[in-house]
């Protein structure tokens, strides 16, 4: 048997019917802010993020553009631009609340800028930056992808998570991976030199063609030691619970 | 504005220099303190009978000398308070620490040089005992420590500021979305792991050199996340 109502029910019923979507939509909106901010060549970029992607390009316009993408329309969203850079803190202007849901980032930059990155959950994206430091930092869960990168200070840090760099590891630069369940890749240039310190106490470490005569496996090859060419730049990898591979590029 | 530059102010105020709003400011803390109404008190006395008996009085004949005789009187005064304020008996010590000291910019400047060259000759050679101490050296954060009561020392020293921060997590928890608190006690789970691994190593092997460091940096890195969270 099919229940059809009586059709001055129904012409009654559908204007309340499409207010109710109208309004369960307007609810589960998701909110975009664009900005743009004036910047010199070697401008800093500091954001601090409570859950969502941040991910960073560059460009060559000298000027920074934010784009966030919100979960919920009532983030407090207060960018600042200091002496220094451009600083979004997304936890400190939204301390307090539970609402705050997913904010992704897209954020465009020139090439020269430094970034400081962290969010408490979710996945962190950078790529071509040629500034003095890169630093990517996940509190909890969230894969860090680092691409084309020529910094002389990099620290990419995750509690899990897959952590893939590709770039230069510069002259005397510093160079700090960690990760506590998950991959680390270090995608990097033959003829790169560096001091290095790679720890994964449960899974395996992979040189590849970066084996050279003056490292050494310790404590049963759950940490190698030693330099590779020059060896002037120092790198440090620890990995609690993954593995720690070295990849030609 | 303390009580010492509002009285600055008080000679502006009686001779009409200061600006209204300045004016109105002073009057309103002289309404409020009575030892600046007192000086404020002093100060339009002086001025009055100044003003009431204005050329009563002769010019002193010789300004500069009088001026001279009063600082004479003045700096004898001073030198035998000082010279009574030393005991008799007294140590270089407490002549050292009561002694006035009057510097001129480069002896201050070479004084603080000084003082900054030994800071640092100190610091590298504390740096050096510490480092033969401890027979290892920080590579990047992992310490390389090898002495098993130190290990064992900074694991409760370590617990205990867990402890703390969990506590705090502990009464902020139930506001987190519940995505957020499922997320955080995988990744607590995860360097608990570590952990955990670390200490039965070292059960088995207390001079293992990777366990120590691993156990010290989960350990590190517990307490930085607890204490993030604990904000949130």
């Amino acid at each position: 048997m099919i229940f059809s109502p009586p059709a001055h029910i129904v012409r009654r019923l559908t204007p309340a019917v499409l207010v109710v979507i109208l309004l369960t939509a307007a609810t589960y909106a998701q909110k975009s802010v664009s900005r743009h901010y004036p910047a010199g060549k070697n401008v800093r970029l500091e954001l601090k993020n409570l859950s969502g992607t941040i991910t960073v390009e560059t460009w060559n316009r000298d000027e920074i553009k934010i784009t966030a993408l919100m979960d919920a329309p009532s983030v407090q969203f207060n960018p600042r631009m200091t002496d220094a850079g451009l600083v979004i803190d997304i936890v400190g202007d939204n301390r307090g609340r539970n609402d705050v849901g997913d904010v992704n980032f897209k954020v465009q930059l020139p090439a020269r800028s430094s970034v400081d990155l962290e969010t408490r959950r979710g996945q962190i994206n950078v790529s071509n930056i040629q500034g003095d430091l890169v630093r990517a930092h996940v509190w909890t869960s969230g894969d860090i992808q680092l691409y084309g990168i020529n910094a002389s200070r990099v620290f990419a840090s995750n509690s899990s998570g897959d952590i893939f760099y590709d770039g230069e590891f510069a002259s005397g630069g510093t160079y700090e991976f960690k990760s506590g369940k998950g991959t680390i890749t270090l995608q990097i240039p033959v003829d790169c030199g560096f001091r290095l310190v790679a720890t994964a106490p449960a899974q395996r470490i992979s040189m590849g063609k970066f084996w050279s005569p003056n490292m050494k496996t310790v404590g049963e090859g759950r940490r190698v030691i030693g330099d590779v060419g020059d060896g002037r730049a120092s790198v440090t990898v620890t990995n609690y619970n993954g593995n720690i591979n070295f990849v030609r590029r | 504005m303390n009580c010492e530059k509002y009285q600055d102010l008080l000679s502006d105020l009686i001779d009409g220099l200061l600006t209204p709003r300045d004016c109105e400011e002073l009057e309103a803390h002289l309404s409020a303190c009575p030892e600046c109404t007192e000086a404020h008190g002093d100060l339009s006395a002086i001025v009055d009978y100044c003003h009431e008996h204005r050329g009563e009085y002769e010019a002193v004949p010789n300004e500069k000398a009088m001026w001279l005789r009063i600082t004479n009187v003045i700096e004898a005064e001073l030198g035998n308070r000082k010279a009574a304020a030393v005991p008799a008996g007294a140590g270089w010590w407490f002549r050292l620490t009561n002694r006035s000291w009057q510097l001129s910019f480069p002896q201050f400047a070479s004084a603080i040089a000084a003082t900054m060259v030994i800071a640092v000759v100190l610091t590298i050679g504390g740096m050096r005992l510490v480092g033969r101490a401890g027979a290892g050296a920080t590579t990047a954060g992992l310490s390389l420590s090898t002495d098993v009561s130190s290990v064992q020392d900074r694991y409760r020293q370590q617990q205990q500021i867990i402890d703390y921060w969990n506590k705090r997590v502990e009464l902020n928890k139930a506001r987190w979305n519940p995505d957020m608190r499922d997320t955080f006690e995988r990744n607590l789970n995860v360097i608990d792991a570590a952990v955990n691994d670390s200490m039965d190593r070292l059960q088995k092997d207390p001079h293992d050199e990777v366990s120590e460091d691993i156990l010290n940096a989960a350990l590190n890195d517990k307490i930085a996340l607890l204490k993030e969270f604990a904000e949130l």
